[in-house]
C-alpha cells in the first residue's frame, strides 16, 4: 500500500516541475522571427508604399478616380466618393502606418545596433528612410490635415496619440530633410534594400531635394516665407536634372512583386475601369499626343472617348487605359523630374530665387513627361509647346501650369490631385450618379472616431470639421 | 458482402451450438413489473457466463443452465436482480423500478463516474439512439433541441461545420465552442476553414473535426453545461463539455452482432431559396447601346448589321422587360462551338432558374458491430462506412470508421481497457462559400440574370466541357468576366479533402485496496490532413491550385488517485488527487501556384505560371501541466459537499508568470429524503461556485515579424499588425448555479430547473487600438463578459398503458449575455469586418455579437424620415447598432408514443429572435433578382414602369415621414439597380432579418419486429424506422433562406451571403441484432 503511494507522489512531484526554459522555448515561434535585418524592413516599407501609390484598387487608393483620370464601368460608388462603404481612409491610414512608418522606426532601431556597420553608413542608411519616412508622412498630411505624429508609433506606451497641427508637421518634414541631406552625404547607404536607387548616393541626395522642393511648394499659400526659403536651398543643392533621376520602383514580372495596376486591371479578368472623360475630353481638345501612351485605341485609331465620370458606363464603348499600364513590370513613381520641373516653373513665377525661368521649367516639365511617355520626337512635341492652349504665357500662369501638371501626373494620382487642389485647374466634373463635390480631403477612419476618440474630436474641430471638404492647410487659395 | 454475411452466420451459430452442449437444465419463466405487466426484451444471463437469453413479448423466457446457476435479470429503468435456480425449473420474477434518478451513475469529468443524485451541478445525457438513428453526417446536429442551454447550428453546406456553444459566448474572441470527450479522450474539434472563409471572403467550409465521430459508437451523451462540473477538465471546461461514452462489449455475454443499415434522402427546402422575378432581363437599367437603352449592339451574325445583344457583362435583372417575340442575341449566340452559334432567341425568362441545379442527394450508413466478453474480458469491433452525395452536382462525402475495444482483468485488482478508434474521411466537391465566385449561389442569390436558363448553361457546359459562361467580356471578348458557368464551376473548379484520423486511449485500473485505487491513462487524438483547392483554366479570375497539409495531435498523460470510504456509517468520503499533462501538437503547410496555372486540367504545382512563392508555414507545440484534487463528502445520503482545485501551468503564458490556480465547490441536498410526501417522488436542490482559468494559443507573448516573398531578390519582413504582451496573465471565468431538480407522481413528471451566472475576466483580448500607432491590434487583459440565463426540462408521461405511452420531453433555455468591459479608451470590439460594410462587434452594455451598419434616420415617433426626393435618410457612418446575432430564447419539444410495437416521435426546435444580416437581399434587391423587384404598387401598376405622375405610374412610395413629420406622398422609381430596396439607396439595416424560427426537426416512426415474426428469423432484435429531419420550417421570418444557415462554426454568425438553402432529409433505417 505505501509503496504505490510513494510512487504516485514521486510521479506527481515529477509532473509538476517542468523547467522554464522548456516552457519558454515552446512560446517562441520557429517559423516566424523575432528578430530580422534593417535590410528586410528597408525593402517591405518602400515596396509598401510603392504599392500604395501605384495602386487602383477600390479598397486601398480611389486617386485615380479623385482625380477624374480614371472612372468605373458598373460599381460607381467610389467614382462618387463614397469613402465609408469600403472603409478607405482606414485602410490608407493602417497601410501608411503600420507598413511604411513603423517598419521603418524600427529599422533605424536595428542600424544603430548593427556592430558590422560604420557611424557613416548608419547615416546615410537612416537618411534614406528618413526620405521615405518624410514622403509617408506627406501623404499622410496631405490626404487628411493634422494626425498623430510624434505621439504615433508608440504603442507600448501610447495607444491614445493625439493630433498634430499639419502645418507644423511639414515645418517639422523640411527640417528632417535639410537634416536627412548631411546623412546621406556622409557615406554609402543600402545597396540591394534599395529598390529606387540601387544605392546610388547622389540620387538619393537628388530624391531629397525634390522632396524637399515638393514640400515647399506645397505651402506657397500658407506659408510663404518657408516655402521660399526651402525651395531655394532645395534648388541650390541640386534636385532632378532628367528622368533618369526619377524615384521610381521596377516592378517583377512575377507576383506579388508586380505593378498593382496589373493585378486589378489584368489579373482579376475584370473590365472595371475606362478613362475618364474629364482627362480625354481636355487632352482631345488639345491633341496631346501622350493619349497614345495614356490611352488605348480599342475604340479606332485616334479615336479617344472616355466614360461619363461617375455614371454607367459601357467597358466596350469607352476608352481604355493603355497598353503600357497593363504590364506588371509597369515602372511605379514616387516622384519624376516632370513634377520637379512644374514645381521650379511655380517657384520661379513666385519669383523665388531658383535657376531658370518660368517657361524654360514649364516646357521641360511637359518634355519630360513626353519622354517619359516614350513620345522622343522633339518636332511633335514642339509643336504641343506651341499651341495657344499650352504655349506658356506669364499672364495666365496657374492655369496652364495646373493643367498640365496634372495631365502629366496621370501615372501619380495621389500628387495629381494635391496638384488640382493646389492650382484649382483644371476644373473636375461632378460625378454622374450623385454630383457629389470634388473632395479636398479624406474624413478620417471610422476606427479613430472609436479607438481614438477624444483626440479625433479635437482634431476634427481643429481643422474645421471632418468632413471630404474641409481644406488641408496648404489649400487656401 | 454477401458471402461475408454468411460467414458471420455461420461464427454465430457454430458458437450457439457449441454452448449449448455445456447445459444441463432447463429453466423457463415469465418476468413482470411491479404492476403486473409482463416485460419483454428483459436481458436474462447466467452468472459468470456467456449463456444468457431475452424474455419474448409475453415477458417469458426459457434457458439452459448449470444447477447451481444464478440468474440475472436486467431490464433498463429497473433494478438488476439476481436468483439462484438451484433445483426449481420456473421462475416468477418482478422487476422494481429503478426510482428514478436515486441511483443511476453519470460519467463526469475526467471519466470519474458518480452517482448523479450527489451531483451540485446540471447534466443532462442524450441515448445514443438519439443521434445514430439520424443519419446525419456530422452527429453534433443530432442534438439540436434536445439539451437545454446547447446551442447547435450548422452551417448548411455539405460536410460543413456545426457550431456547438454551451451556455452562451463567454471568450471574446477565442474558441466558445464546447469540449468533446470520447471514451475519456479529449477530441480535437477544431475547423481549419481560413480566416477569409470565416468572415465571407469565400473558400470552403471543411467541417469541424468532432464529425469525425461515428454516431453508430455512441452508447451515451451526458452534457455537462456548467464549469463546476468541468473545472477538473481544465482550461476548455470553460465552454462546457460533452462526455461521449460508447459502447462495449458486456462482460458473460455471447458474441452479439448488430448490423444497420440507413439510407437518407435529401432535397432543397423551397422555402429557403429564391423566388426569382421573371418578368424583366439582364440589366443595371436603360444604360446601353440600343435605342431603348436595354440592349449592346453588336454584329453578331456577320450581316454587316448591328443587332440587339443582352448586355453580358451586367449581372443583374434590371434590363428590358421580357417580349417572346423580340428576339435578341443572347449568351448562346456568341459561342461558336454551340449549335445555337449567331441565333438570336426570345426575350423570355428562363424556364428554369437557378434552383434547378438542386437534386436529391443521399447519405447511407451501413454498420456492423461484434462485441461479447467472458468473465474476465469484453470486447466490440465496429465498422461503419458511410457516403454522401451532395445534392449539388459532383459533390460527395465517404467516412469510414473503426472502433475496438477491449478490457481485461489482468488480476482481481488490476485491469487494463483500451479503445482505438481509425477514420478515413474523404470529401469531394465540398461547396464554395460566402462571397466568391467558387461558390454557384453568390450569383444565384445576389447576380443573376433571370433570361439565362440553367439547363442550357448545363447542356452548353456537357456539350463542350469549356466556360461558356453567360456572363462574359462582351461578344468579342468570350473571357468570362464575374461569374462562371455554375456547370463548370461544380465540375472543374472542385476540392478534394482527406483526413485520417487516429483516437484512443489506455486505461490501467488498480485497486490498491479497498479504499484507494488508482488509474493511469494515456490518451491520444491525432490526425493528418490534406486539402487541395482547385480552379482550372478558363475561370473568373486567375486560375490555380493549392494545397494545405495539416497535422494535428494531442496527447494526455493522466495520473489518477481515488479513494473512497465510509468515515461512519452515515458519512461517506470519496475523492481523487492528480495530474494531466496535455501536449498539443499542430504543424502545417500551404502552398499555391503563382500567377494561374500554364496547362488546364493539370493541378500541381509545378504547373504554376510564375515561380512560386512561398508556402506559408505554422508549427506550434503547446504544454500544459495540470494538478488536482477533489474531495467529496456525503451524509446520510442526503447531503453532499464536493470541493476542486486545480492548478495549471501553460506554455502559452510568459514563463515568469504562467501558473495560475483555481477551485470549484458544490452542493446538493436530497430533499425527497426530508420531506416525504406521497406525491414526491424525488427532490434535489443543488448550487455551485466555480473558476475556470486559461492560458491561451501559443505565440503571444513575443513580437515577430512576418516574412514574405522576397523582391527582386531581396529578403522583406514586416512587424506583424498585433502587438503582443510579456506580462499576459491568465484569464479567470467565474460562475454561480443553483438548481433544483424534481419529479411527481411515480416519476410521472419531472422538472429540472437551473439558473446559471457566468463572468469571463481578465480575457486575453487582441484588442483594436488606433492604428496610428503602427499596430491594429494589442494583446492584453482585458474585457469581460457576463452569461446567465435559465434552463428548464421537462419530462412528462401522460398516458403509460398496456399498449399505449406518451412521453413528453421538453427543455427551454434563455442566455442572457452581456459585454461588460473592454479596456480603457476601448469602447467596440470589432469580431469581424464583413462585405456590404457591417460588421460583428462586442461592445460593453450589449449583447455579444452585435451587428452594426448603416441605420436609417428616424423622428422622434421612430419613424423613418425620407428626404426631399422620397428615398430614406441613412446615417453616413456604419457604426449603428442594428441588430445582434443572440437570440432570446431557444426549446426543444420531444413527442414520442409507442403503441405496441410502433414507437412514433417528433421534435419541434424553437429559436426566438436573434438577428441576421443577408448580403444576399443586400445585393440581389438592387439588382432585381427577387419577385419583390418586380410587384404591383399601390396603384395597381407594375413597379418597374415609369413615373408619369398619373394614375398609370410606376415606382413606390415608401412609409415613412417627411422632415417636417408629415406623411410621405413622394414617388419614387423602381426601374433601375438604384431603387430604394437595394444596397445603392437602402440602409444595411433594412436588411437585417429577425432569424427566430420553428423547425419540426426530426420525425420517426419506428416497428420493432415482434417476437413471432423474429421466432422466424436468424435476428434476436430488429427494427425497422421512417425517418425524417427538417422536414418543415413551420415559422421564419428571414425570406428566401434558411435563419441557421451561415458560414462556418465559430464566433462570426449572423451573416449570410451566398446562402445555401436547408435540405430536408427523409430515408429508412434498419436495425438487426443476432
Amino acid at each position: 500500500m505505501k509503496k504505490y503511494l510513494i510512487i504516485f507522489t514521486v510521479a506527481f512531484l515529477f509532473a509538476s516541475c517542468s523547467d522554464d526554459e522548456k516552457y519558454e522555448r515552446l512560446n517562441q515561434d520557429p517559423k516566424n522571427p523575432t528578430q530580422v535585418s534593417e535590410d528586410f524592413l528597408f525593402t517591405s516599407a518602400t515596396v509598401s508604399l510603392g504599392d500604395f501609390l501605384a495602386s487602383p484598387n477600390v479598397n486601398i487608393n480611389i486617386f485615380r478616380f479623385v482625380s477624374q483620370y480614371l472612372t468605373a464601368t458598373t460599381y460607381v460608388d467610389e467614382p462618387n466618393y463614397d469613402l465609408t462603404n469600403r472603409n478607405i481612409p482606414q485602410s490608407q491610414w493602417s497601410e501608411i502606418y503600420r507598413d511604411v512608418l513603423l517598419d521603418l522606426d524600427d529599422a533605424k532601431g536595428y542600424i544603430n545596433d548593427n556592430a558590422d556597420l560604420s557611424q557613416s553608413e548608419k547615416d546615410a542608411r537612416i537618411g534614406q528612410i528618413e526620405i521615405i519616412q518624410v514622403y509617408a508622412w506627406q501623404v499622410l498630411v496631405d490626404t487628411f490635415g493634422d494626425i498623430p505624429y510624434n505621439e504615433a508609433l508608440q504603442a507600448e506606451t501610447n495607444t491614445l496619440p493625439a493630433y498634430e497641427d499639419d502645418a507644423v508637421i511639414y515645418e517639422d518634414l523640411i527640417e528632417r530633410l535639410q537634416a536627412a541631406s548631411t546623412l546621406l552625404n556622409s557615406g554609402q547607404g543600402f545597396i540591394g534594400p534599395d529598390v529606387i536607387f540601387g544605392g546610388d548616393m547622389s540620387k538619393w541626395n537628388k530624391f531629397n531635394n525634390s522632396l524637399q522642393l515638393r514640400l515647399a511648394m506645397r505651402i506657397s499659400d500658407s506659408n510663404p516665407s518657408l516655402s521660399k526659403s526651402a525651395a531655394e536651398d532645395a534648388a541650390s543643392k541640386g534636385v532632378f536634372t532628367g528622368n533618369q533621376d526619377n524615384a521610381i520602383i521596377a516592378y517583377q514580372s512575377s507576383p506579388p512583386n508586380t505593378n498593382p495596376l496589373w493585378e486589378d486591371l489584368v489579373q482579376s479578368g475584370r473590365s472595371d475601369y475606362v478613362a475618364a472623360n474629364t482627362i480625354v475630353d481636355i487632352m482631345n481638345d488639345l491633341e496631346d499626343p501622350r493619349r497614345t501612351y495614356y490611352f488605348d485605341q480599342n475604340l479606332g485609331d485616334g479615336v479617344y472617348e472616355g466614360g461619363i465620370y461617375g455614371s454607367q458606363n459601357p467597358f466596350s464603348g469607352s476608352t481604355h487605359i493603355g497598353e503600357a499600364f497593363r504590364d506588371p513590370t509597369h515602372a511605379g513613381i514616387y516622384l519624376d523630374f516632370a513634377e520637379v520641373s512644374f514645381h521650379l516653373a511655380t517657384a520661379s513665377d513666385l519669383n523665388y530665387n531658383v535657376f531658370g525661368d518660368t517657361e524654360t521649367h514649364y516646357n521641360n516639365a511637359i518634355t519630360a513627361s513626353m519622354n517619359y511617355a516614350g513620345i522622343d520626337d522633339q518636332d511633335a512635341i514642339d509643336t504641343y509647346l506651341s499651341k495657344p492652349n499650352v504655349s506658356y504665357d506669364p499672364a495666365n500662369s496657374n492655369a496652364l501650369i495646373g493643367t498640365q501638371f496634372w495631365i502629366a501626373m496621370f501615372d501619380n494620382p495621389l500628387e495629381g490631385w494635391s496638384t488640382w487642389r493646389k492650382y484649382d485647374e483644371p476644373s473636375l466634373n461632378l460625378p454622374g450618379s450623385t454630383e457629389n463635390p470634388v473632395p479636398v480631403r479624406y474624413t478620417y477612419p471610422v476606427n479613430e472616431q472609436n479607438l481614438n476618440e477624444a483626440n479625433y474630436n479635437e482634431a476634427s474641430q481643429a481643422i474645421g470639421g471632418d468632413t471630404q471638404q474641409t481644406p488641408i492647410f496648404w489649400d487656401v487659395n | 458482402m454477401k458471402q461475408n454475411a454468411n460467414w458471420i452466420f455461420l461464427f454465430v451459430f457454430a458458437l450457439i451450438s457449441h454452448v449449448g452442449l455445456a447445459q444441463n437444465q432447463e429453466v423457463t419463466g415469465t418476468v413482470v413489473d411491479n404492476t403486473g405487466l409482463p416485460l419483454p426484451g428483459v436481458n436474462v444471463i447466467e452468472k459468470g457466463t456467456t449463456n444468457g437469453t431475452q424474455t419474448n413479448f409475453d415477458g417469458e423466457f426459457t434457458l439452459q443452465v448449470d444447477n447451481d446457476a444464478i440468474l440475472v435479470f436486467s431490464y433498463l429503468g429497473m433494478k438488476e436482480q439476481q436468483v439462484t435456480v438451484g433445483n426449481k425449473t420456473s421462475l416468477d420474477i418482478t422487476l422494481q423500478p429503478d426510482t428514478g434518478q436515486l441511483d443511476e451513475v453519470v460519467v463526469t469529468a475526467l471519466g470519474i463516474k458518480r452517482e448523479k443524485k450527489s451531483l451540485g451541478y446540471a447534466t443532462q445525457e442524450v441515448g445514443g439512439n438519439e443521434v445514430s438513428d439520424v443519419a446525419t453526417q456530422n452527429f453534433t446536429n443530432a442534438l439540436s433541441g434536445k439539451v437545454a442551454g446547447l446551442k447547435v447550428k450548422s452551417s448548411g453546406t455539405m460536410g460543413g461545420s456545426t457550431n456547438v456553444v454551451i451556455r452562451g459566448n463567454a471568450s471574446l474572441t477565442g474558441s466558445n465552442q464546447a469540449l468533446f470527450v470520447v471514451d475519456g479522450t479529449p477530441i480535437i474539434n477544431q475547423n481549419s476553414n481560413t480566416n477569409a472563409q470565416r468572415t465571407g471572403g469565400g473558400g470552403y467550409d471543411y467541417g469541424n473535426a468532432a464529425a469525425d465521430i461515428n454516431p453508430d459508437d455512441i452508447e451515451s451523451i451526458n452534457v455537462l453545461r456548467g464549469a463546476a462540473a468541468s473545472a477538473l477538465y481544465g482550461e476548455r471546461a470553460a465552454n462546457g463539455v460533452i462526455i461521449i461514452e460508447t459502447k462495449r462489449g458486456q462482460k458473460n455475454k455471447g458474441i452479439g452482432v448488430t448490423v444497420r443499415s440507413s439510407v437518407m434522402f435529401s432535397n432543397a427546402d423551397d422555402e429557403t431559396l429564391p423566388n426569382y422575378q421573371q418578368k424583366y432581363g439582364a440589366g443595371y437599367g436603360p444604360y446601353y447601346q440600343s435605342e431603348d437603352g436595354y440592349f449592346n449592339l453588336s454584329d453578331v451574325n456577320g450581316d454587316g448589321v448591328l443587332d440587339e445583344t443582352t448586355p453580358f457583362t451586367e449581372d443583374a435583372s434590371f434590363g428590358a422587360a421580357f417580349d417572346p417575340d423580340r428576339m435578341i442575341y443572347q449568351w448562346n449566340s456568341i459561342y461558336p462551338e454551340l449549335d445555337t452559334y449567331q441565333q438570336a432567341s426570345p426575350w423570355d425568362a428562363a424556364e428554369y432558374t437557378p434552383n434547378d441545379i438542386w437534386e436529391t442527394g443521399y447519405t447511407m450508413i451501413n454498420s456492423v458491430a461484434l462485441d461479447g466478453g467472458t468473465d474476465k474480458s469484453t470486447y466490440r469491433v465496429g465498422f461503419t462506412n458511410l457516403d454522401q452525395e451532395g445534392a449539388l452536382p459532383n459533390s460527395s462525402i465517404t467516412r469510414n470508421n473503426i472502433k475496438f475495444s477491449a478490457s481485461h482483468d489482468l488480476t482481481d485488482k488490476f485491469s487494463v481497457n483500451s479503445n482505438f478508434n481509425f477514420i478515413k474521411t474523404d470529401g469531394k466537391g465540398r461547396y464554395g462559400t460566402g462571397y466568391d465566385a467558387l461558390n454557384v449561389m453568390q450569383s444565384f442569390r445576389q447576380w443573376n440574370q433571370s433570361n439565362v436558363d440553367l439547363y442550357k448553361q448545363r447542356d452548353a457546359y456537357f456539350a463542350t466541357g469549356s466556360n461558356i459562361t453567360w456572363n462574359p467580356n462582351g461578344p468579342n471578348n468570350l473571357t468570362p468576366i464575374y461569374t462562371d458557368n455554375p456547370y463548370f464551376t461544380r465540375y472543374e473548379n472542385y476540392q478534394t479533402d482527406t483526413r485520417n484520423r487516429y483516437f484512443g486511449n489506455i486505461n490501467l485500473n488498480y485497486q490498491i485496496s479497498d479504499v484507494f485505487s488508482v488509474l493511469g491513462r494515456f490518451t491520444f487524438d491525432t490526425y493528418s490532413e490534406l486539402q487541395e483547392e482547385r480552379k482550372n483554366v478558363g475561370s473568373v479570375g486567375v486560375s490555380g491550385y493549392s494545397r494545405f497539409d495539416n497535422r494535428v495531435a494531442e496527447y494526455n498523460y493522466d495520473l489518477i488517485l481515488n479513494f473512497n470510504k465510509d468515515l461512519t456509517d452515515d458519512l461517506n468520503l470519496d475523492g481523487n488527487v492528480g495530474f494531466n499533462l496535455r501536449r498539443n501538437e499542430q504543424s502545417s503547410i500551404r502552398a499555391s501556384t503563382n500567377g494561374g496555372l500554364n496547362a488546364p486540367d493539370f493541378f500541381a504545382l509545378s504547373n504554376s505560371k510564375d515561380p512560386l512563392n512561398p508556402p506559408s508555414e505554422y508549427e506550434a507545440d503547446q504544454m500544459l501541466d495540470g494538478i488536482f484534487a477533489r474531495a467529496s463528502l456525503g451524509y446520510l445520503n442526503t447531503y453532499y459537499m464536493e470541493a476542486t482545485m486545480r492548478r495549471d501551468r501553460s506554455s502559452t503564458l510568459p514563463s515568469s508568470d504562467n501558473t495560475y490556480y483555481y477551485p470549484s465547490i458544490s452542493t446538493s441536498v436530497l430533499l425527497s429524503n426530508i420531506i416525504d410526501k406521497d406525491w414526491l417522488s424525488f427532490a434535489k436542490f443543488r448550487a455551485n461556485y466555480a473558476q475556470v482559468g486559461s492560458g491561451t494559443d501559443p505565440y503571444r507573448v513575443f513580437n515577430t515579424y512576418l516574412v514574405s516573398a522576397p523582391f527582386d531578390g531581396q529578403g522583406v519582413a514586416s512587424l506583424n499588425g498585433t502587438l503582443n504582451n510579456l506580462e499576459l496573465k491568465s484569464e479567470t471565468s467565474k460562475s454561480f448555479e443553483v438548481g433544483l431538480e424534481s419529479s411527481f407522481i411515480d416519476n410521472r413528471l419531472s422538472v429540472d430547473f437551473s439558473y446559471y451566472n457566468t463572468r469571463t475576466e481578465d480575457q486575453i483580448t487582441p484588442v483594436p487600438v488606433s492604428n496610428a500607432t503602427g499596430y491594429t491590434r494589442k494583446l492584453l487583459n482585458a474585457g469581460e463578459i457576463e452569461n446567465k440565463g435559465f434552463e428548464v426540462l421537462l419530462n412528462g408521461k401522460p398516458l403509460q398503458m398496456d399498449d399505449f405511452n406518451w412521453n413528453v420531453s421538453v427543455n427551454w433555455s434563455r442566455n442572457r449575455n452581456e459585454v461588460i468591459s473592454l479596456t480603457d479608451g476601448v469602447d467596440n470590439l470589432q469580431l469581424a469586418s464583413l462585405q456590404g460594410g457591417v460588421s460583428i462587434n462586442a461592445a460593453p452594455g450589449q449583447p455579444y455579437g452585435a451587428i452594426r451598419g448603416t441605420d436609417y434616420v428616424y423622428d422622434d415617433n421612430g419613424s423613418k424620415i425620407v428626404n426631399s426626393d422620397g428615398y430614406y435618410e441613412t446615417t453616413d457612418s456604419n457604426n449603428n447598432v442594428i441588430g445582434n446575432i443572440q437570440p432570446d430564447w431557444n426549446a426543444g419539444i420531444t413527442n414520442s408514443f409507442r403503441y405496441k410495437n410502433f414507437r412514433f416521435s417528433f421534435l419541434i426546435d424553437i429559436q426566438e429572435g436573434g438577428d441576421i444580416f443577408s448580403l444576399d437581399t443586400w445585393y440581389g434587391m438592387a439588382t432585381g433578382v427577387y419577385d419583390v423587384t418586380a410587384g404591383i404598387n399601390d396603384l395597381g401598376n407594375e413597379m418597374r414602369a415609369p413615373l408619369t405622375g398619373g394614375a398609370d405610374s410606376g415606382g413606390i412610395i415608401l412609409p415613412g415621414v417627411n422632415a417636417d413629420g408629415s406623411q410621405n406622398e413622394t414617388r419614387v422609381p423602381f426601374d433601375t439597380y438604384a431603387n430604394p430596396y437595394g444596397y445603392a439607396r437602402d440602409a444595411n439595416k433594412g436588411h437585417v432579418y429577425d432569424a427566430s424560427y420553428i423547425k419540426l426537426r426530426e420525425l420517426s416512426l419506428t416497428y420493432d419486429f415482434s417476437d413471432k415474426i423474429l421466432e422466424k428469423l436468424p435476428f434476436t432484435n430488429a427494427s425497422i424506422s421512417f425517418i425524417g429531419r427538417n422536414l418543415w420550417i413551420i415559422d421564419k421570418n428571414l425570406p428566401y433562406s434558411d435563419p441557421e444557415a451561415g458560414l462556418s462554426s465559430g464566433n462570426v454568425q449572423g451573416y449570410q451571403s451566398g446562402a445555401y438553402p436547408a435540405m430536408k432529409q427523409y430515408g429508412l433505417n434498419l436495425r438487426f441484432n443476432f
